[in-house]
């Protein structure tokens, strides 16, 4: 039997290894570093065997359960997208978690029902039972910072961790919202406070914390509080059911001891507020499985379809509008040289052509005067020059040319009325037209602080981390920047919009102003 | 007085060389690239270099590269850069050595010949010129500081002078004063900035341009 249980660890250990090395290596991942990769993949879905391992782990392991749950995930793994296991993987440790909760509740009230969660044993006589909280929360916490691991590039934790009202015309707060208060309530009843607090005001309080935390949660995360909201109704409804059909066992399985429960407004103690409580749960069930279409919005119902096309469509929206800003400040740009031009270099070689002419008639006749025509053409060829050096420099200044970014900001800041820190941590250099795009971006802002802000000291600072170049300036000034009115910051989101770069601003009134620029890109090894 | 001349473009690096050689100057090699250019620094060991900034191969800073590198192997070599524009980046890694005889100009100056070679003359005996751009933004910089504020007009124009690489007789003939005047009012920048005074022309620009520099 142990050989056997071995050599099916080892087929599901290289299965998995198997997919994930072919996902790794997929050639529109190949210029990233290996954490952007993984963040790409979901990395969630790495923890998924050990979610499931853990999920078998708890409870009786009798076997067939714990066996099959490593399997289900790596085959869930391979054959769901991307964006679904790695919704499950944290969610299902949350879950996990909330899991532990209750077995603590029957521990406390003397169940002696003996069972395995996790590293530690609960149910009467269980050694170390705290480690079943400290383990609980551990599980809780790792699903929630793996959400947010994942939410700038899972859609569905995007979907569900965005904020209201940041995107034009995005999704409206969906009423169901709401429901999750009341739910969060019936929870933490179900969980039994009184077992936990005894009669003691921290029962009361719990609740109202819970409560408050749902409130936020509407408020913060009107998409995700509904998902939850519906989520919860269905599997209170299963609860009650099960409830009722196992009383006077234990949930789920059989315990010669069977504490009071509150589930909602039934107190079950007996046979007939069991059976109470189990139309309670068929009418939660019910309720919640009603929600599920009204609950879902737009975005979730696009994620259901196909995320890989809401994806592109996105994309494709994204990319011809920051494809039509480029054109345009390149049109724009390109009218702006020729101006200069004409009005500046051309302007005056014309003068030059015409000073030299006159010296010509002149040299036979007037030496002086000659001589006086010539030096002037000298004079004009200077401004001319000037004006050349000048237009040079807007285009691409010569530092940046000769040595990149990191010595280009540093003679920027020596040029700056303002003194300024620069601090670079680079390994290599990024393409020129994103280095240009970041050159003027910092020049900008430092222009905007002298200008604006009467900040007695400026920081620059620039590194490159997670497949993206990142600046951040930072000045004492007054503070109050607003890219929605200036047109300058939002010429500049714009410009680095067309290398996906974004740009955000922290500008309390009273400063300090802080501007970050991240555009993804990779370096080149500098020689 | 012999000079080694680093230039890609041929017509500019021929009008060069007629330039010195019309004032007396020898012109012993004229390179047009920089590993050329690092070859004739160490074997004619000339008493000066006029380099430009952009070199083949790399088209870069090429110059200012191998012009640092041949300040290094031969410590003190003077130098005197040209370049199509100026950057107070370059100015300073020119400078950071502190062993003066150091030029960096923007090339227009040399339509100016009697200028351009008086700033050759005055590197290749150990002074320092900088580009009145140079010192332009660097006094920008630090116009809003207390002790540079503190300046009168004369004073600051007296200063930017002495910062580009003049001696006293060259200011005061600039501003049309006596070189009396003009020691004087040298006198009153260094008390105001806090400055050593020196007699010596070379340290005196040296400690002014550490100062602008800080």
């Amino acid at each position: 039997m142990p050989v056997l249980v071995l050599c099916y660890a080892v087929i599901c250990l290289a299965w998995f290894l198997r997919v994930l090395s072919r996902r790794l290596r997929r050639p529109e991942l190949r210029s990233l570093s290996l954490t952007d990769r993984l963040r790409r993949l979901e990395l969630g879905i790495l923890l998924l065997p050990a979610v499931a391992a853990l999920a078998g782990l708890s409870g009786p392991v009798d076997g067939t359960l714990g066996m099959a749950t490593p399997l289900i995930a790596v085959a869930i793994w391979t054959f769901a997208p991307a964006y679904v296991t790695s919704g499950v993987v944290p969610l299902s440790l949350v879950a996990v978690g909330l899991d532990g909760f209750l077995r603590l509740r029957d521990y406390l009230r003397g169940t002696s029902w003996a069972s395995r969660y996790g590293l530690a044993h609960t149910g009467n006589g269980a050694a170390y039972p705290q480690l079943v909280l400290l383990q609980a929360y551990l599980f809780i916490a790792v699903g929630l910072y793996l959400l947010w691991w994942t939410h700038r590039t899972s859609p569905w934790a995007r979907a569900v961790l965005r904020r209201p009202g940041r995107k034009p015309g995005g999704v409206s707060v969906p009423r169901w919202s709401l429901l999750l208060v009341p739910v969060t309530i019936m929870v933490i009843e179900l969980l039994g406070r009184t077992s936990w607090f005894g009669a003691s005001w921290w029962g009361p309080g719990l609740t109202l914390v819970a409560a408050a935390a749902a409130v936020v949660s509407v408020i913060r995360f009107p998409a995700l509080a509904a998902d939850l909201a519906f989520a919860a109704f269905i599997l209170l409804g299963l609860y009650g059911v099960a409830l009722s059909a196992f009383w006077p066992s234990h949930v789920p399985l059989p315990s010669p001891y069977t504490p009071d429960v509150r589930f909602g407004v039934v107190l079950v103690d007996g046979r007939p507020s069991a059976i109470l409580a189990g139309i309670e749960g068929l009418a939660l069930l019910g309720f919640g499985l009603w929600l599920v279409p009204r609950a879902l919005d737009d975005r979730t119902r696009a994620l259901l379809r196909s995320a890989t096309d809401a994806d592109l469509a996105v994309r494709v929206v994204r990319l011809t509008r920051t494809r039509a800003d480029a054109v345009d400040g390149a049109a724009a740009e390109i009218r702006r040289l020729e101006r200069d031009l004409h009005d500046g270099a051309q302007a005056r070689l014309v003068a030059l052509g015409m000073s030299l002419r006159a010296a010509e008639r002149l040299i036979a006749t007037d030496q002086a005067a000659a001589a006086a025509l010539v030096a002037e053409a000298r004079e004009t060829s200077v401004k001319v020059l000037a004006d050349l050096r000048d237009l040079v420099r807007g285009i691409c200044p010569p530092v940046l040319a000769d040595r990149g970014l990191a010595d280009a900001v540093r003679a920027l800041a020596l040029d700056t009325p303002l003194a300024t820190d620069v601090e670079v941590d680079l390994d290599g250099r990024p393409d020129l037209p994103v280095e240009t795009a970041c050159y003027f971006a910092v020049a900008e802002v430092l222009a905007n602080a002298v200008k604006h802000s009467g900040a007695r000291r400026a920081y620059v600072r620039i590194w490159h981390s997670d497949g993206a170049l990142r600046i951040t300036v930072t000045d004492d000034g007054a503070g109050g920047a607003d890219p929605q009115r200036g047109s300058g910051l939002l010429g500049l989101e714009r410009r680095l919009a067309t290398f996906d770069g974004i740009l955000a601003v922290n500008s309390p009134p009273g400063g300090p102003t802080i501007i970050a620029i991240e555009v993804p890109c990779a370096l080149a090894v500098s020689a | 007085m012999r000079v080694v001349i680093a230039e890609d473009l041929f017509l500019l690096r021929d009008g060069l060389t007629r330039l010195l050689r019309a004032h007396d100057i020898e012109v012993t090699a004229a390179v047009g690239s920089g590993p050329e250019l690092l070859k004739a620094l160490l074997e004619e060991k000339p008493d000066i270099a006029v380099i430009d900034v952009r070199l083949p191969p790399t088209f870069t800073d090429e110059g200012l590269r191998v012009a640092l590198e041949a300040r290094q192997r031969l410590p003190g070599l003077p130098v005197l850069v040209l370049s199509q524009y100026v950057e107070q980046l370059y100015a300073r890694e020119l400078l950071s050595d502190l062993a003066g005889s150091v030029g960096y100009l923007l090339k227009d100056r040399v339509f100016s010949d009697e200028a351009f070679v008086e700033a050759l003359r005055t590197v290749a005996n150990g002074g320092t010129v900088l580009d009145p751009e140079v010192i332009g933004k660097l006094l920008r910089r630090r116009q809003a500081d207390e002790p540079v504020a503190a300046l009168s007009p004369r004073e600051r124009e007296v200063l930017e002078l002495m910062a580009q690489g003049r001696s006293n007789a060259a200011i005061a003939q600039r501003l049309y004063v006596s070189e009396k005047a003009v020691s004087k009012h040298s006198t009153s920048i260094f008390a105001k900035l806090g400055l050593e005074p020196s007699d010596d022309d070379n340290r005196r620009v040296l400690a002014v341009l550490a100062y602008l520099n800080s």
